[in-house]
């Protein structure tokens, strides 16, 4: 059969699959042409695996013995992915889109791609990306950026944008991406697909390229709220076990957050959505966007949902203290890269002249102004000023989430504060760029759940460019975003 | 807010070679992204400074190493820019007189 791949979920896909109506060879061919055809102008992958037919040859074997057994199989079998370049996937290259790891190979699976891998999916390519996961745009990719398969002169959103654009062209039927302050979310927004930013320590990170290692989660971004849910299940959990007891030493497990409300069967009634309306509508917001929020907002109404304003008393200081937590994080992080142990290496006379060069040579601009400040707020003089309160004002943020949570059961904001903003116009202003994140960092700086999916759009130079709509939740409770998400979306 | 010295000392510390040019946007960049950062300071400040993300503990391990097979260790080497044997080869870190 002709395969529709715009139309296709995972679940409908895997249904094709089972019935025999196209083969996981067949479906991976058909992504393989769509890259083909669209990439060049995308720039969404930084490679695309020359055995992605080779291992839907595998899956398809897979298939016919459970069928020849008359066994189900898993969902995710033989279903094409994307993967973000800073996710270690065995024997090959993991370059977090940077020049000093241009040819760096992995050495073993993140967590992630061992559960992946175990459900058989088709690794089909890794995704382009803002170099180390820093940036908004996929702007600071050492290898240009990441297109907006909705109007090419825009950029895809960041830093997670390869895996974005990947799925909205229909590159991949899902991808991984990692958020550190809204680099799932953002670009899912811009392209108008879904993306969800988990718990803080509900997927492992071991095999992911650290950056700002407090608010580091990995996600998955997909076409619907239920592909999501389905790759979620897939790569959540502790990991202690599968490496020796090598595992992210963060990861929760089922009993560290109460589960006495998991969606609305845990309730009994629908949730209630909060609103931190003083937070929103600010000058930065394009208007476009409070109107896509209200039409959301009066849909879950209608749909029995109870919408209630809420303060958060903090939260307008939730970005600075990204911005001096996340950078931090980054200046320690980033001293691995020496150009000893592994990546470029330029010689510079002695050991010190190494470092300077390596770095310098293998670095880019956003990488090198987040390490130095970092070093700054860092430095003794300045740790108390900045860092040490940071991370107070950070436990005040999460506290007035807390409270409002002891009343509505989701928050809900706006994504990003406009559509997709286009090609070069936030390149030479690096504040400008961090203010694309004021609404997604709190769900990192809180550890809480969020999720961004498609809401509505905003009209630019006669197109129609996507907005999103993001819901945070308890720690724990991705249920009820899936439930709320999914309702929303009418995929329920 | 923040000088041309000041950098210089913060790159020497992060091991970053930097241009004049650098040095140069850095330094306006550095103004305007602190001086927004430095809102912060008005805070008033009520609990310590104890940062918590949610209920998450850190999982401790045994100090113990963990048996290698050779194949990894070989894959993890040969990354090395520079590698004798099964070493990685570094140049000396201590001068003489």
């Amino acid at each position: 059969m002709k395969i529709d791949l715009s139309n296709l979920t995972i679940a409908t896909a895997h249904e094709h699959l089972v019935k025999g109506d196209f083969t996981s060879v067949e479906l991976t061919q058909a992504y393989l042409e769509e890259i083909k055809k669209k990439d060049g102008k995308i720039n969404a992958y930084r490679e695309v695996f020359a055995d992605a037919l080779g291992q839907a040859k595998e899956a398809d074997t897979k298939i016919a013995e459970a069928k020849k057994a008359g066994t189900p199989f898993g969902l995710l079998l033989g279903i094409p992915c994307a993967i973000k370049d800073n996710i270690l996937i065995q024997g090959r290259i993991a370059g977090a889109s940077s020049k000093i790891l241009e040819d760096y190979r992995a050495t073993y699976d993140a967590t992630v791609i061992a559960k992946l891998r175990r459900e058989g999916v088709i690794f089909i390519g890794r995704t382009n990306m803002d170099e180390f996961a820093m940036g908004g745009s996929t702007e600071n990719s050492a290898y240009g950026p990441t297109r907006n398969p909705h109007d090419s002169e825009r950029v895809a959103g960041g830093s997670s944008g390869g895996s974005a654009a990947a799925v909205a062209m229909d590159g991949a039927l899902f991808s991984l991406g990692t958020d550190t302050g809204g680099s799932i979310r953002q670009p899912a927004s811009f392209c108008g697909v879904v993306g969800l930013k988990p718990t803080y320590g509900a997927v492992s990170r071991y095999g992911a390229m650290a950056m700002g290692s407090s608010l580091d989660q990995i996600g998955p971004i997909g076409k619907t709220v239920a592909d999501c849910e389905i790759v979620f299940n897939a790569i959540r959990g502790e990991d202690t076990a599968l490496h020796g007891g090598r595992g992210d030493g963060t990861a929760i497990t089922a009993t560290t957050y109460p589960t006495t409300r998991v969606g609305s069967k845990g309730a009994g009634k629908k949730p209630v959505i909060g609103v931190p309306r003083h937070f929103l509508g600010g000058d930065g917001i394009d208007p476009a966007v409070m109107k896509a929020l209200d039409a959301a907002l009066e849909s879950f109404k209608s749909k029995g949902y109870d919408i209630k304003e809420i303060q958060l008393p903090n939260i307008s200081y939730a970005l600075m203290v990204y911005y001096i937590v996340m950078p931090a994080e980054v200046s320690s992080n980033m001293a691995r890269y020496d150009g000893v142990k592994y990546g470029m290496h330029v010689d510079g006379g002695d050991v010190v002249q190494d470092y300077l060069k390596t770095r310098r040579a293998g670095l880019g601009k956003e990488v090198v102004r987040r390490i130095l400040l970092g070093t700054y707020v860092l430095s003794s003089g300045y740790y108390d000023a900045y860092y040490n309160r940071a991370n107070a004002v950070r436990a005040m943020i999460t506290n007035d989430f807390l409270k409002a949570f002891e009343s509505v059961d989701l928050v809900a904001t706006p994504t990003a504060p406009g559509p997709a903003f286009k090609v070069g116009e936030k390149a030479s202003d690096p504040m400008s760029m961090y203010l694309e994140d004021i609404f997604t960092v709190t769900a990192n700086i809180t550890g809480m759940p969020a999720i961004s999916v498609p809401c509505g759009s905003a009209e630019k130079d006669g197109k129609a460019l996507p907005l999103g709509l993001q819901l945070t939740a308890r720690h724990g409770d991705e249920a009820t975003l899936f439930e709320a998400g999914q309702e929303f979306l009418n995929e329920i | 807010m923040i000088t041309v010295k000041d950098l210089e000392h913060l790159a020497t510390l992060a091991r970053i070679e930097l241009t004049e040019d650098d040095k140069e946007s850095l330094v306006k960049e550095f103004d305007s992204i602190l001086g927004y950062v430095d809102q912060l300071k008005k805070v008033d400040v009520s609990l310590d400074a104890a940062g918590r993300v949610g209920a998450v503990k850190n999982v401790m391990r045994s100090d113990t190493p963990n048996t290698v097979s050779a194949e990894d260790r070989e894959r993890l080497l040969d990354e090395a820019p520079y590698r004798e044997g099964d070493f990685i080869a570094v140049k000396k870190i201590i001068a003489q007189d």
